[in-house]
């Protein structure tokens, strides 16, 4: 929405082009800030699970972005650099709890079928009914943006390119 | 009292409906905002459309209605459906003032007995600085065409696109205005907007809400923030200040605009309009 844009200066590339139909953005803004702003799931964990998501769904725009987010988030560079599928996750996260988290939002993002009972499992005994709930919701609208951002080749913000390069990450 | 036309009495929202009858335009001014010109995509509100805005504007409790472009009298219908809207609420239209023919001016005389005023463009009273912006000729068509626009009955204000240069320049083109038969409050000034062809120019109002003054702006395309907004870069529609696609029902549109009004600061005052 147009003052949403002008309140929080230049617009990302997923703002700019739902501003060209307001009723959208209009809808689809407070959805995302509820989904990926502050909530009971720490920003680290939402990352990793949304990084782990973009990079199964092949979405370059989704992965250079939350590469660049989950580094200022706190994940370290081996951690991103598994995430990205570089390098095992079982040897860069060791809590068993992020080490769960990995597997089931690549299970996600695999699909179509239900998540594997074993790995579901190892989900639950980690997180809270509503902490699931929360992530499956994080990891959905991740798949759903990572589509639409494939499909309509939004670039990443050249801050974004710069860090990444920076870090040796692209 | 509904929010729309509390909004429009304590002056925090336009009262006047603004519609984009068209973008194509016989001149090609260097700081058109819509980058208007005989080329442009035409992107027209058919006139049935108008008219059915113009009645809904009435019942929303808008004021008035604006018609637009472009230069809204390359629309063969105009006259006639400036008639038909005036039905509805006062029409202001404005105009480069260079079509008008005997055969458009008597289309346009039944207009006289009805609320609508036509806005013509003069900027200057030097013909040299006039025409620089707009087009050879221009100055002599438009000093030709106001006497003969008020002699068939027709309200008509002046407006100058950009400050005078100084306040010489001002007088002398008051002293023109009021020799045409135009007094000093039908004259207006409009800002150049940073927009379109004056994309470029520093010297330019620059487009946003805090400081454009939210007018709704019903176009082919969608609803706008201002009569200012609704403009195209590089061929593609700006989208900064587009507030809706949807304009059926109006109500629609204006719903977002008062959303977006709502959501809007403490104390944010936007400044410029098209008086």
């Amino acid at each position: 929405m147009v003052s949403d844009r002008f309140a929080e200066g230049e617009p990302g590339a997923i703002t700019a082009s739902l501003a060209h139909v307001p009723e959208l953005l209009c809808a689809i803004s407070p959805f995302l800030r509820a989904i990926y702003g502050p909530s009971a799931i720490s920003p680290r964990l939402k990352e990793i699970a949304v990084l782990r998501v973009s990079v199964r769904m092949q979405c370059r725009f989704c992965t250079q972005t939350h590469t660049a987010v989950a580094r200022r988030s706190g994940l370290s560079r081996d951690e991103v650099v598994a995430l990205r599928g570089r390098a095992p996750a079982e040897t860069a996260f060791s809590d068993p709890r992020e080490r769960a988290l990995v597997r089931w939002a690549e299970a996600m993002a695999l699909g179509p079928d239900p998540v594997a009972p074993a790995i579901m499992s190892l989900l639950a005994e980690s997180f809270a009914d509503h902490e699931v709930v929360e992530l499956a919701m994080i990891a959905s609208a991740t798949m759903m943006l990572a589509r639409y951002c494939t499909a309509l080749e939004l670039p990443p913000s050249a801050a974004t390119l710069e860090q990444l390069r920076a870090e040796e990450l692209l | 009292m509904n929010e729309l036309v509390a909004g429009i009495e304590d002056g925090s929202l336009g009262g006047r409906l603004w519609l984009y009858s068209n973008y194509h335009c016989n001149l090609t001014c260097a700081y058109c905002l819509t980058a208007s010109s005989p080329k442009a995509p035409r992107r027209a509100l058919p006139p049935d459309r108008m008219v059915e805005l113009a009645r809904q504007a009435a019942e929303l409790g808008f004021t008035s209605v604006g018609v637009t472009g472009g230069e809204p009298f390359l629309i063969p219908e105009m006259p006639e459906t400036l008639a038909r809207m005036a039905a509805h609420l006062p029409v202001l239209v404005l105009s480069n003032a260079t079509l008008f023919t005997d055969k458009l001016l008597a289309r346009l005389a039944p207009l006289a007995d009805l609320p609508v005023t036509a806005q013509v463009s003069l900027d200057s009273a030097d013909a040299d600085d006039n025409d620089r912006n707009r087009a050879d000729g221009n100055f002599s068509s438009v000093v030709a065409a106001i006497p003969r626009l008020l002699a068939a009955g027709l309200a008509v204000r002046v407006a100058t696109t950009g400050a005078p240069a100084d306040d010489e320049a001002r007088a002398r083109l008051c002293a023109l205005h009021s020799e045409l038969g135009i007094s000093d409050a039908d004259h207006v000034t409009r800002p150049i907007v940073r927009r379109g062809r004056a994309g470029d120019n520093a010297a330019a109002v620059p487009p946003s809400t805090d400081n454009l003054f939210p007018e709704l702006t019903v176009t082919a395309e969608g609803a706008y923030w201002s009569p200012f907004a609704p403009t195209i870069t590089g061929g593609r529609t700006d989208t900064d200040l587009l507030i809706c696609r949807v304009t059926e029902p109006l109500q629609h549109a204006v719903e977002h605009l008062l959303h977006i009004v709502g959501g809007r600061p403490p104390g944010a005052g936007a400044v410029a309009g098209i008086p």
